[in-house]
């Protein structure tokens, strides 16, 4: 090609790639939410867990405290409660104004927040009047209560309401409201016994969206630091949105950096190994092909591509960073780039086939997250090995160096011609691998998905002790109660409500919170609004109960008035309670499903599960416990059976392709025998180094099989041409080094993920290479 | 003056307390005890009508009624318990500064015979609960406390000596009297 042409085809490509580029970027909607990237629930359970995953009360709430700051803990430095009080006040009044939250709780009962038109409400909502009568020696015995009370030091909190509430129903149903296992007020507000102001804040964003989640607390963060006095306090959070904000930044972090490293280590690399800057950076063209079309592909078939399918993709596309090398390694020094391709071309094909073939197994896994994962790889390498068969030869510059005449490597290639092959080989490898999956400690897999990417154990005691402190609830279990109306849920509640207190009773669980204690039924409200007296009756009995009495006569007018309107009111429903300061909480555990009406009750502190298991015997399925971990490993298990299915179908495919473009079983079984042992190797030694197997191994090793299924490839073929034979030893020994640069980078990870990833295809890579060589066939066997 | 006053821990003091509430038609009376036990730490004890214990200690309160569970709560929520706390413990142990830092204070009277001191809580909260005290004395002996609530409530506590001189149905004039009459 002339350089006029190749000026023109190389403009070509760039701008075709900045339009791809331009249009992916106006396009794409990346999703962090993990449940996108799940396999549809199949139990109940399992649909339960997917929405309290995302939008659960547990997983909505954020633990906050406000200490002192480093170094002045010791009491008398810093500021004082009071302060500490205040600002805890000031965050909450900022909060409550703030619609990306739905409550924010620190202790402070505030009557001043009830609506007015609320308080007779009082009458209906608390348990007094379903064993207690208003009658005369009731509020005889209340009434001079009272007047003990006015008397003890704590007159001033009551002065205020014993006018309209003689029998104190509203400090009742705050009693009754508060967490069971409520830390100590101190300045009005909850207090830890490390003094610190603790609150409770519940997000509208769903906890495992940590795009929301980072701005729910940035929110808070910044409404604390406009506080008045807050410079010399200390703000700390915690909690399942917060965690996932920690948690993808420390990746992302730590990915950086490991990818910053190793990229000028491959650049090096290739820099050393073909002496030229303009075939390095036209051999990136069809890597960034791949990855601008693949996700066009992806942005044309979904509405929304998922976070991790890319993180996925982009490892997964590793292997067609091979094509362009083969190809550079193949040249030689009087052969026209387009030439070198040519006679590559039908190898390079097979190994494109093969794993567009293995990759398109995972779109028949159904599951949505692995669909957009194949559409994605598929896409890129057959764009990555048609622009390295047709568009980049024609760039490549006309004279190379030989790599053929690199006197290291002839000496590499008659060591390794030279390397004893005996036939036993595969059985030693194959015995090998049995022994050590036999001895390997249990268990195989790892189900549990917090494990890859653990929390620092400071964030975790930090959170035991603040979850301690403020007796918020577990975010593990959840008691469902299912009935087909939400008054029917309420009815089911009420009836469990006395078998919860003895469990209470019993330390099987520290609470156990349900709905109907925020809401009676409408049949309860309405039983205690018949136990209400007329005005005439009541205003006869409170003269009576008022003998003797040094109250003023007038005095409890507003009480009787409240009584009056109680009478005539209409039950609270859910939606009218929505209303209420406390609205938030009920409708957290009140769902509706396919119909039915599901409650869910709140655990805390569970001591005893077969205990609490219990509570669902003899309710034919209409109350039981749901273990969220459980049901979340189950559906790990369900997934991970998926893809096993989908590499089965894979592998099958795999045969049949390699045995077809090879048209020869025993050339397939030179290359298919060596991939196949050094990957059940990897998997073997990792096992025996007590790894459990989770998805990111299984996804890693079909990455390094695809690796191997190159080396294996390009080993078999026999050429006849030393020179050829050289030049395949050096692209393989190109393409592990850079394979083993970036990956054996990420096995030194601090993060389970990056490091099973790392781990896995680092192993992989050395394993194929080596039982490559070894198991492929002589030079002189043919 | 006040350091005349002092006295060593522990020190008691008998009181009857007649409570001049809004709320009610006549006065409530109670009597019993007030003890400084030394440091921070008073008790408020009653004997009649009720048995009741008030204990401060640490910034915190515990009361206790006969039959009852003990009852926990904040210093900080109850101010009048925080008025006296900083008047009498500063009182007993004639300490002057520590009442001069809680209180504005007027003095009227004379040293050796009949004195009395008007005390303006410093702290803002406080003083939106207890607007000011006074304290009636002879001599080296408080005799009589009136706090005066914000909201128009009133009570008067008569110490020591005078506590056994409360009579059935006091009113204010009659417990005024008292304090003013020379022992």
């Amino acid at each position: 090609m002339r350089r006029g042409a190749r000026a023109t085809l190389l403009i070509a490509w760039l701008l075709a790639l900045g339009g791809l580029g331009w249009t992916v970027s106006q396009r794409l909607k990346i999703s962090t939410d993990l449940r996108s990237f799940m396999p549809a629930p199949t139990t109940p359970d399992q649909r339960l867990l997917m929405e309290q995953v995302g939008e659960g009360p547990g997983s909505r709430l954020l633990l906050l405290s406000i200490g002192r700051g480093t170094g002045s803990s010791v009491a008398g430095v810093g500021p004082s409660d009071e302060q500490l009080a205040a600002l805890s006040q000031g965050l909450v009044a900022a909060l409550k104004k703030d619609p990306r939250y739905s409550q924010a709780l620190n202790g402070s009962f505030d009557l001043g927040a009830l609506d007015a038109g609320l308080l007779p409400y009082r009458y209906l909502l608390s348990p007094t009047l379903d064993t207690q009568p208003l009658d005369e020696a009731y509020l005889a015995d209340q009434l001079q209560q009272r007047l003990d009370d006015l008397s003890s030091p704590a007159a001033s909190l009551l002065k205020g309401l014993l006018p309209r509430d003689p029998t104190l129903e509203m400090l009742k149903l705050a009693e009754l409201w508060t967490p069971a296992k409520s830390p100590e007020l101190r300045e009005g507000v909850w207090f830890s016994p490390q003094n610190e102001a603790l609150l409770l804040v519940q997000t509208v964003a769903a906890g495992f969206d940590p795009g929301a989640q980072q701005q729910a607390i940035d929110g808070i963060q910044r409404a604390f630091h406009a506080l008045p006095g807050s410079a010399g306090a200390k703000l700390e959070l915690s909690g399942p949105g917060y965690f996932s904000v920690v948690v993808g930044a420390q990746t992302r972090h730590q990915a950086d950096w490991i990818g910053r490293i190793s990229t000028v280590g491959f650049v090096a690399l290739l820099l050393l190994a073909y002496r030229s800057f303009s075939s390095l950076l036209l051999s990136a063209l069809p890597i960034a092909s791949a990855a601008l079309a693949g996700i066009a592909a992806l942005t044309v078939a979904f509405s929304e591509v998922h976070g991790i399918t890319l993180a996925f993709g982009f490892t997964l596309l590793g292997v067609a960073q091979e094509y362009p090398i083969r190809v550079l390694s193949h040249r030689r020094a009087d052969e026209d780039a387009v030439q070198s391709v040519r006679a590559l071309w039908p190898l390079l094909l097979t190994a494109i086939a093969s794993a567009c073939i293995a990759y398109l197994a995972f779109y028949a896994s159904g599951v949505n997250g692995l669909k957009q994962l194949a559409v994605f790889t598929i896409v890129g390498l057959l764009v990555a090995g048609f622009s390295t068969r047709y568009l980049l030869p024609h760039l490549l510059p006309r004279r190379v160096r030989d790599v053929a005449d690199m006197r290291w490597l002839a000496k590499a290639r008659v060591f390794v011609d030279r390397l004893p092959r005996p036939r036993w080989i595969p059985l030693l490898v194959a015995a090998a691998i049995v022994l050590m999956l036999a001895a390997a400690p249990r268990p195989f897999w790892q189900n549990n998905l917090a494990a890859l990417t653990p929390l620092p154990q400071d964030l975790l005691q930090h959170d035991a002790r603040l979850r301690e402190a403020l007796g918020a609830p577990d975010v593990r279990y959840l008691l469902v109660l299912q009935a087909p109306t939400e008054e029917g849920v309420l009815a089911l509640s009420e009836k469990l409500q006395p078998l919860v207190d003895t469990l209470v009773a019993k330390h099987a669980v520290d609470a156990l919170e349900l709905p109907s204690r925020y809401l009676p039924t409408v049949a309860r409200q309405r039983a205690r609004q018949q136990q209400l007296p007329d005005p005439a009756t009541l205003q006869k009995t409170l003269n009576e109960a008022l003998q003797g009495l040094p109250f003023r006569p007038d005095l409890f007018q507003p009480f009787l008035d409240d009584v009056r309107a109680a009478r005539a009111l209409p039950p609270l429903t859910p939606e009218r309670y929505a209303q209420t300061p406390l609205g938030q909480r009920l409708a957290a555990m009140l769902v509706q499903r396919d119909g039915h009406w599901l409650g869910l009750g709140t655990v805390s502190g569970v001591h005893d599960v077969a205990a609490l298991q219990a509570l669902g015997e003899h309710s034919n399925g209409t109350v039981r416990l749901l273990d969220l971990k459980a049901a979340s490993e189950s559906l790990v298990v369900d997934y991970r059976t998926r893809i096993l299915q989908a590499l089965l179908i894979a592998a099958v495919l795999l045969v049949l392709t390699i045995t077809f473009a090879l048209r020869s079983l025993r050339r397939a079984w030179h290359v298919l025998a060596p991939m196949t042992l050094a990957t059940f190797l990897v998997l073997a030694v990792e096992r025996v180094a007590g790894v459990e197997i989770s998805l990111f191994h299984l996804v890693a090793l079909i990455l390094a099989g695809g690796l191997g299924l190159h080396y294996a490839l390009f080993f078999e073929r026999d050429t006849g041409d030393p020179a050829e034979q050289r030049r395949t030893l050096h692209a393989t020994i190109v393409c592990v080094l850079s394979a083993l640069l970036v990956f054996g980078m990420l096995a030194w990870a601090t993060i389970p993920v990056l490091r099973a990833i790392g781990l896995t295809v680092s192993l992989g890579v050395a394993f194929h290479f080596c039982l490559s060589i070894l198991m492929a066939p002589h030079a002189s066997e043919d | 003056m006040i350091a005349a006053l002092g006295q060593p821990a522990p020190a008691h003091t008998a009181f009857a307390e007649a409570r001049f509430l809004q709320v009610l038609e006549r006065p409530l009376v109670v009597s019993g005890e007030l003890s400084w036990l030394g440091g921070d730490q008073l008790q408020r004890r009653v004997d009649h009508p009720q048995q009741e214990t008030a204990t401060i200690a640490h910034g915190e309160v515990t009361q206790q009624r006969a039959g009852k569970s003990p009852h926990h709560f904040s210093l900080r929520r109850a101010p009048q318990l925080q008025v006296l706390l900083d008047s009498f413990v500063a009182l007993l142990s004639g300490d002057a500064g520590r009442l001069q830092q809680a209180f504005q204070i007027r003095q009227s009277g004379d040293a050796a015979g009949a004195w009395t001191l008007t005390l303006v809580p410093r702290d803002a909260k406080v003083v939106e609960t207890v607007a000011s005290i006074t304290i009636d004395g002879y001599a080296r002996e408080s005799r009589c406390m009136h706090m005066q609530e914000a909201d128009g409530d009133l009570a008067i506590d008569l110490l020591g000596a005078l506590a056994a001189k409360m009579p059935a149905q006091p009113t204010r004039e009659a417990l005024q009297a008292l304090c003013q009459s020379t022992p």
